[in-house]
């Protein structure tokens, strides 16, 4: 989750409210405290709220919780005049593009520091890491209208922010880190989009890098803001958060005209959007009984503005998709930490699942034997599933881009879990006996079964087949009077001659013996091991066990 | 006399005595009992003054190699009967060395003589019985005569073979026993009126009338033992689920491996949510659900994120895929199997789902791959937002957290959606416990669910941690025998508040 990073001092000057009271609020708008220091506090917020990643945002929702100012923002935008033309050959590369113009800007350090990490928000979260949307900002004095959003060849060059030559797109694109990071969010098309002025000044190649002439400093008056997309409405999302954010940073906006090939808007549209007011919804959701009038000054701390059946909310709030959001503004504008709890009753039974019962039963009756119980991952290492015992890797089950390597595939048995638990633990006296029962997965076909599975592994210097023969066969005479058959098998854990086949009533069930000297040796393990695997779900009738 | 009590071994080493003669060390191990026991109950009789001992130290002479090189030299010039060349007799010795050692000593002692010629250098007997005694030394050690033993004229040989490490020279201790009067009588008071144990023969025959218990050291230390036990992870979660249970919720279980359609899609994730992607979740490569169709239940989700359907909302405004529903997940979250519950019964549900979740993460002291979570619902007329928080203030009773808080948080499927934080008596502190809210319209809808929904995933392992004093997560499933064997079950269960 995004985290912002808010200056106290300058965040209780913006909201206009008692110092303690500001920071209390935090948490109360959804706010999570990461971390403080005497001048400043890390909030994290949710990226649903994208209006959270300024000071400036988070001030907005303040001064309405605390009411210093309560209902809806409202933000004015005239006409700056500017056009920009859009090459409608970019249809199938990034097709459009949203523009502000923001005046009399007074720019400090912390004020670009805070536009900057909205910026990097903003393209992370609603614009999926550019590849939905991307904003770049510019200085308005350094650009001439109209502006043209053209198509251009990737022997095309300019130079972009921070270097001192111009490079081609292609250099860009190959050549530095913004370039190779982003290169994949545009399509393959041999066509990239530029936006440039008409004294042939670059202002930015979206969604890479913008160009060095029309840079931003903290001398700069008059921003001139544009948002390239994928989708019209995320553009238009992203431009309303950016535009409102600056007017509340005391910039007056203005339209830009965009100019597409069959038809023309001014951008942005701040215009507040609405939805029907359900108060029984709202009743029933919250579990508060509050009169209309208490409702609406909820809401109205929420920086709603309720009018009869409607309420009007305004175009930063893309969180708002249904009548029920308003419940938890109405919460929210109401305190949560205000609302009483009540206990659900129930007259009902509770019921413990069949098979989570027989699994419990399972454990215990290991445990009650002289078993250790141990917990393994499920996603597990192909070289201890497989190298170890030189068997195929044919049948594992992959996970697609693990973050470690250590589990990378699903597990399909238990005895190497064990076995690695009993190597990490030679120095612990034997002897050692273990078990776990857990989920193990097998590719059957084209889809993948889970199945549950018992194992258990004895180790010291006289494990034997018939210690592990004798552990099983209690066991499962005292689970439910089963008798086994074992019978001469092989397996890819134990040794030819010392291996068995588990057989109840004619089915195969598991393989039971005494582990392998090459394993042994594999695991770094000096001790005899024997045990055995149990395949639960055939073991089992199935009305017991699913 | 003060002698206390008889251990049984002393008992058993008087008892080999018992004939009043001398007794050595080692034919007392003939019993069954280890050097260290008759040792240490000799020294203990010896203070008690029932036994007398003797040690002797006896020198032993073993021969490490059967002759002597200058001997060998001079035997194969007896057998040649003539002078022979030198060059001839190195051919029989092992080194040079080992030659010139042998030649040396046969000169110093005057047994032979070198001569040079035009044709070489030739050697020759000069007293062929001049070797006599080193032979007749060599033969009585071979029998394994002992220093005291040997003729008085060969001893003065004997440190020169010592040195050479042709005879190796070790000194033995040994230790004979004898038993005394006094030792005599304690051992017919030990055995007289005294049992080590209760035999099956004394109890039937009535002769453990009369006899006493030997008096054991009941300080003594006794085997450590390891008794067979739960994992502390699975010892808790058998606790959450008793209190779930006493709550009067029903478990509810469900595959690991799940579709994107219900992992995401039916709790309107959306499908471009960066929660889906594959940093963060575990896809199975090459694998699909391919029975889900856009159809019933799966288009009335579908056209949920499109335009919002019926539901009222104006949805996530974007072309719902099939194929992206039907990729196959490591479930994560169990509010998957609540969720699922819930497009099957459309009863009124009090359910939970205690299983293990998947994340695509890194680990350290605070993430796993895959972790604990115990999600449930509640879905029931009137119910709303406090009931929820009564729920989840009742259930944290149980599980030892005096107090609960709800902060406003953000899921995709809930409205409100609200994060848990409880104060742990154990930690002094707020800690997160998971998140919660009221099921969006979005999600119930399309199942064909009106009435109010309460749901929640709270994670498990955090928990387990505080109660264990431990701030480490993959120390729970490092699964080191020492701590399993040894840790005290009152860290997990022991404390009063989880009666309830």
């Amino acid at each position: 989750m995004p985290v912002v990073k808010l200056y106290k001092d300058r965040l209780v000057k913006l909201v206009g409210g008692e110092k303690r009271d500001v920071l209390q609020r935090l948490p109360y708008i959804g706010l999570d405290i990461e971390g403080e220091e005497s001048d400043s506090i890390r909030v994290e917020y949710s990226p649903n709220r994208p209006d959270f990643s300024t000071d400036y945002g988070i001030a907005r929702a303040l001064r309405g919780i605390l009411e210093v100012e309560v209902g809806l923002p409202r933000y004015e935008a005239s006409s700056s005049g500017i056009a920009v033309l859009v090459d409608r050959r970019l249809a199938n590369v990034r097709p459009f593009i949203a523009c502000a113009v923001a005046k009399g800007l007074r720019l400090d350090d912390e004020t670009v520091r805070q536009l900057i990490s909205m910026q990097e928000d903003l393209h992370n979260g609603l614009g999926r890491r550019r590849r939905v949307a991307a904003i770049g900002l510019h200085d308005l004095d350094a650009v001439v209208p109209p502006i043209n959003y053209e198509g251009v060849p990737p022997s095309f060059s300019f130079t972009p922010l921070g270097g001192k030559n111009p490079m081609t797109i292609a250099e860009i694109l190959e050549g530095t880190e913004t370039g190779r990071r982003y290169s994949s969010v545009l399509p393959d098309s041999r066509l990239y989009p530029i936006l440039r002025d008409s004294k042939k000044t670059v202002l930015s190649f979206p969604p890479i890098i913008n160009g060095n002439e029309t840079k931003v400093s903290t001398s700069t008056k008059n921003l001139f803001i544009d948002v390239t997309s994928t989708d019209k409405r995320v553009g238009a999302d992203v431009l309303a958060i950016i535009a409102t954010t600056l007017a509340d940073a005391g910039a007056s906006l203005q339209t830009v005209e965009i100019k597409y090939f069959s038809s023309s808007e001014a951008t942005p549209d701040l215009s507040p959007s609405s939805m029907p007011l359900d108060l029984p919804l709202i009743r029933s959701v919250t579990g508060l009984d509050l009169a209309e009038s208490e409702i609406s000054s909820c809401l109205r701390r929420s920086r709603l503005e309720p009018s009869g059946t409607t309420v009007t909310f305004p175009r930063y709030r893309i969180d708002l998709l249904h009548p029920v959001d308003l419940a938890e503004e109405t919460a929210l504008g109401y305190g949560i930490d205000k609302i009483k709890p009540v206990y659900p009753a129930s007259d009902r039974p509770g019921e413990f699942s069949r098979q989570g019962k027989r699994l419990e039963k399972i454990s215990d009756l290991m445990a009650s034997s002289g078993m250790v119980e141990v917990i393994s991952y499920e996603l597990v290492d192909e070289s201890s599933f497989y190298k170890k015992f030189e068997r195929s890797a044919e049948e594992k089950v992959e996970v697609g881009d693990p973050r470690s390597i250590d589990h990378s595939i699903l597990r399909d048995s238990l005895l190497p879990s064990l076995l690695s638990i009993l190597s990490r633990n030679i120095k612990e006296e034997y002897p050692q006996r273990v078990f776990e029962v857990g989920r193990v997965y097998h590719r059957v076909g084209k889809k993948v079964e889970e199945r549950w599975s018992l194992a258990a592994m004895i180790a010291h210097s006289q494990a034997s087949f018939s210690e592990a023969k004798m552990y099983m066969e209690s066991f499962l005479r005292t689970l439910a009077n089963l008798e086994v058959v074992t019978s001469p098998s092989i397996h890819w854990s134990f040794s030819d001659g010392r291996c068995a086949l588990v057989e109840a009533s004619g089915r195969g069930v598991g393989h039971i013996g005494e582990v392998k000297p090459s394993v042994l040796v594999a695991f770094v393990l000096g001790v005899s091991l024997a045990g055995f695997e149990l395949d639960l779900s055939n073991l089992l009738p199935r009305e017991q066990l699913k | 006399m003060a002698t206390g009590a008889l251990h049984p071994i002393e008992v058993r080493v008087l008892g080999a005595l018992k004939d009043g003669g001398w007794v050595d060390f080692d034919s007392l191990l003939s019993g069954g009992l280890l050097p260290d026991q008759v040792r240490r109950s000799i020294e203990w009789l010896l203070s008690k003054g029932f036994i007398d001992v003797e040690q002797n130290t006896l020198a032993k002479l073993v021969l490490l190699i059967p002759t002597a090189p200058e001997l060998l030299l001079l035997r194969r010039l007896k057998e040649a009967g003539r002078p022979v060349p030198l060059s001839d007799l190195k051919k029989d010795f092992k080194s040079q060395d080992e030659f010139s050692a042998a030649l040396g000593r046969a000169r110093e002692s005057s047994w032979i003589k070198v001569e040079s010629s035009a044709v070489g250098s030739f050697v020759s007997i000069l007293d062929a019985d001049g070797a006599a005694k080193l032979e007749r030394l060599l033969a009585h050690l071979a029998r394994g005569a002992e220093e005291d033993a040997l003729p008085e004229e060969l001893r003065p040989l004997l440190p020169d073979l010592i040195k050479r490490g042709i005879v190796q020279k070790t000194e033995e201790k040994s230790t004979r026993v004898r038993i005394t009067r006094d030792g005599l009588a304690a051992l017919e008071a030990a055995e007289g009126g005294r049992v080590e144990r209760l035999t099956p023969d004394l109890l039937a025959t009535g002769r453990w009338r009369g006899k006493e218990l030997r008096p054991i050291d009941v300080r003594a230390p006794a085997p450590r033992f390891y008794p067979g036990r739960r994992h502390p992870v699975n010892e808790f979660i058998e606790e959450v689920k008793e209190a779930y249970i006493s709550m009067g919720f029903t478990e509810i279980e469900g595959a690991a491996i799940q579709p994107a359609l219900w992992n995401f899609d039916a709790l309107f994730t959306p499908q471009d949510h960066p929660g889906r992607e594959l940093q963060d979740t575990f896809y199975l490569m090459s694998m699909e659900d391919d029975s889900i169709k856009r159809e019933g239940v799966v288009d009335r989700i579908a056209s949920t994120h499109e335009d919002g359907w019926r539901t009222g909302s104006r949805g996530w405004q974007y072309r719902w895929s099939t194929e992206e529903a039907r990729r196959l997940v490591l479930r994560t979250h169990n509010t998957v199997l609540t969720v699922r519950a819930l497009e099957s019964e459309k009863e009124d549900l009090r359910v939970f789902a205690l299983g293990k979740v998947y994340r695509n993460e890194s680990l350290d002291y605070k993430h796993l791959a895959e972790f604990h979570q115990m999600d449930g619902a509640i879905m029931g007329d009137g119910l709303n937002t406090r009931h929820l928080m009564g729920f989840l203030t009742g259930f944290y009773r149980k599980l030892g957290m005096s107090e609960v808080k709800l902060w406003p948080s953000y899921f995709p499927y809930t409205e409100p959606s609200l994060q848990v934080v409880g104060y742990s008596d154990l930690a002094k502190d707020w800690i997160e416990l998971g998140g919660s809210g009221v099921f969006r319209p979005e999600v119930t809808w399309p199942l064909g669910v009106k009435k109010p929904v309460l749901a929640w995933g709270l994670g498990i392992e955090r928990l387990i941690l505080l109660r264990l004093g431990l701030d480490d997560l993959r120390v729970l499933y490092d699964n080191d025998l020492g701590w399993l064997r040894r840790r005290a079950t009152t860290s997990i269960a022991g404390s009063q508040t989880l009666q309830g």
